[in-house]
């Protein structure tokens, strides 16, 4: 594979194909444009840097720089500069001020995730949200919103289902 | 093991997500390996995900871009120093490189080889060329030498020109002989002369003292003068045709031309 040999331009390709994907992922989590930039540049590095370790038995390559993106997006609201108003706040609030701010800042056309999402059923739709498009763990949101983790899972399963006849994925 | 129970638990989805444990992950990849029909679950886990988040894509800004390739780039630079150390690194390298200046070293072979080939047909064509030119020029030369000579002799006042005319044999010859009478040298000029079987030839006569002497025996297939055998104190010339080689006494009825030394005044 191209890749592993840490070919530039299949990465240049790599970057042309992924980086909406995973900066859609990412400034979701982040909620701030120029965050966002930093954080995809580093997420593209750290692909790069380990692309040899990529393992293409135990899985799509898309989920795993998904994971290295959301993984680092976490980690970049867990710091001190992005901690304050996020999850320590009550749940009312964050939902109304995610909402607000996602209107109000973030350039996102999310029309059609929305409109996916709302075929869902509402348990269903609230766990993709916070896990995909919030950054959430699914442990965080055991805790946060006090359902067991068991449910959670269960959920993430049932809604994974539900979307893959949404998407039509055979 | 049931799988539809795994598969309901949700653990994929977990997997797939990286929210498992160290131990969780080995614990899936093992079972994965065991079970197709796991695999196939997974997959389409995946692509559930890769589809929800690129429907939801977004474009970053195109210097995110040119900052993330040269951020690559300079660490791709680095690592291509610690690459070049490897022995077998540096002989792919080394291998390859020799091929492709053994393919250009034949390449350009070739190419000289066709220049060479077609200069070699070219120097030959300019060299047989030269050497006709060569030649032509050496036939010119001696032409150029024998009419300057030759006008340097009709010229010369030391010679005398004596006009021989044809007779009845050959009425419309003419020819002229320069006699130098103090060198005793004489040339003959042809101007005018019937041609003869090959087995005669002309034979030009000197009168000296009432006799005819000997001049000499010519063809008549040359040009401008010719040297013939030297004459003191004659009078007139003639030409005769004798058998070839010549005879010691003239035969006068086969004569066709004579003339006459007219002395210039001085």
């Amino acid at each position: 594979m191209r890749l592993c040999q840490r070919d530039s331009t299949a990465f240049d390709y790599l970057y042309d194909h992924y980086s909406g994907a995973l900066y859609s992922v990412v400034i979701r989590i982040v909620r701030k444009e120029e965050v966002a930039e930093e954080l995809i540049q580093d997420v593209f590095v750290k692909i790069w840097d380990k692309i040899n370790s990529y393992d293409s038995s135990k899985g799509r390559l898309f989920t795993w720089m998904l994971n290295i993106a959301r993984n680092q997006a976490i980690d970049k609201t867990r710091s001190k500069e992005m901690s304050q108003g996020r999850k320590t706040d009550d749940i009312d609030n964050l939902v109304t001020k995610i909402d607000r701010q996602e209107s109000a800042e973030l350039p996102i056309d999310s029309i059609g995730l929305k409109e996916t999402l709302m075929m869902l059923p509402e348990d269903q739709r609230f766990v993709i949200d916070h896990l995909y498009l919030k950054g959430f763990t699914q442990s965080e949101l055991a805790e946060e919103f006090n359902i067991p983790l068991g449910t959670v899972k269960t959920r993430t399963r049932m809604a994974l289902k539900e979307l893959r006849s949404i998407l039509n994925v055979t | 093991m049931n799988t539809q129970e795994y598969i309901s638990s949700g653990i994929l989805e977990s997997y797939a997500l990286g929210e498992v444990t160290e131990s969780e992950r080995v614990s899936v990849e093992q079972t994965l390996k065991q079970h197709p029909e796991l695999r196939e679950e997974l997959r389409m886990i995946e692509e559930t995900l890769e589809k929800l988040v690129f429907d939801s894509s977004l474009t970053p800004p195109a210097h995110v871009k040119e900052k993330v390739m040269s951020r690559i780039n300079s660490s791709s630079k680095t690592e291509a120093k610690i690459v070049a150390l490897y022995p077998e690194q540096v002989w792919k390298y080394a291998t390859a490189a020799s091929v492709a200046i053994a393919l250009f070293a034949s390449f350009m072979a070739f190419q000289y080889h066709q220049l060479w080939k077609a200069d070699s047909i070219e120097l030959a064509q300019i060299k047989s060329e030269n050497q006709r030119i060569a030649e032509e020029y050496n036939v010119v030369n001696q032409k150029l030498d024998k009419i300057q000579g030759d006008l340097t002799i009709m010229e010369s006042t030391a010679f005398i020109k004596v006009i021989l005319k044809g007779t009845d044999n050959d009425k419309n010859a003419l020819a002229s002989v320069y006699w130098n009478s103090s060198t005793q040298e004489v040339f003959l000029n042809i101007q005018q002369l019937k041609a003869i079987s090959k087995e005669n030839q002309f034979q030009l006569w000197a009168i000296v003292d009432g006799k005819p002497v000997d001049a000499g025996v010519f063809d008549s297939n040359f040009a401008g003068l010719l040297k013939m055998k030297s004459i003191n104190g004659a009078v007139a010339f003639a030409v005769t045709v004798e058998p070839r080689g010549g005879k010691e006494n003239p035969s006068l009825e086969t004569m066709r031309l004579i003339g006459n030394v007219e002395r210039n005044p001085s």
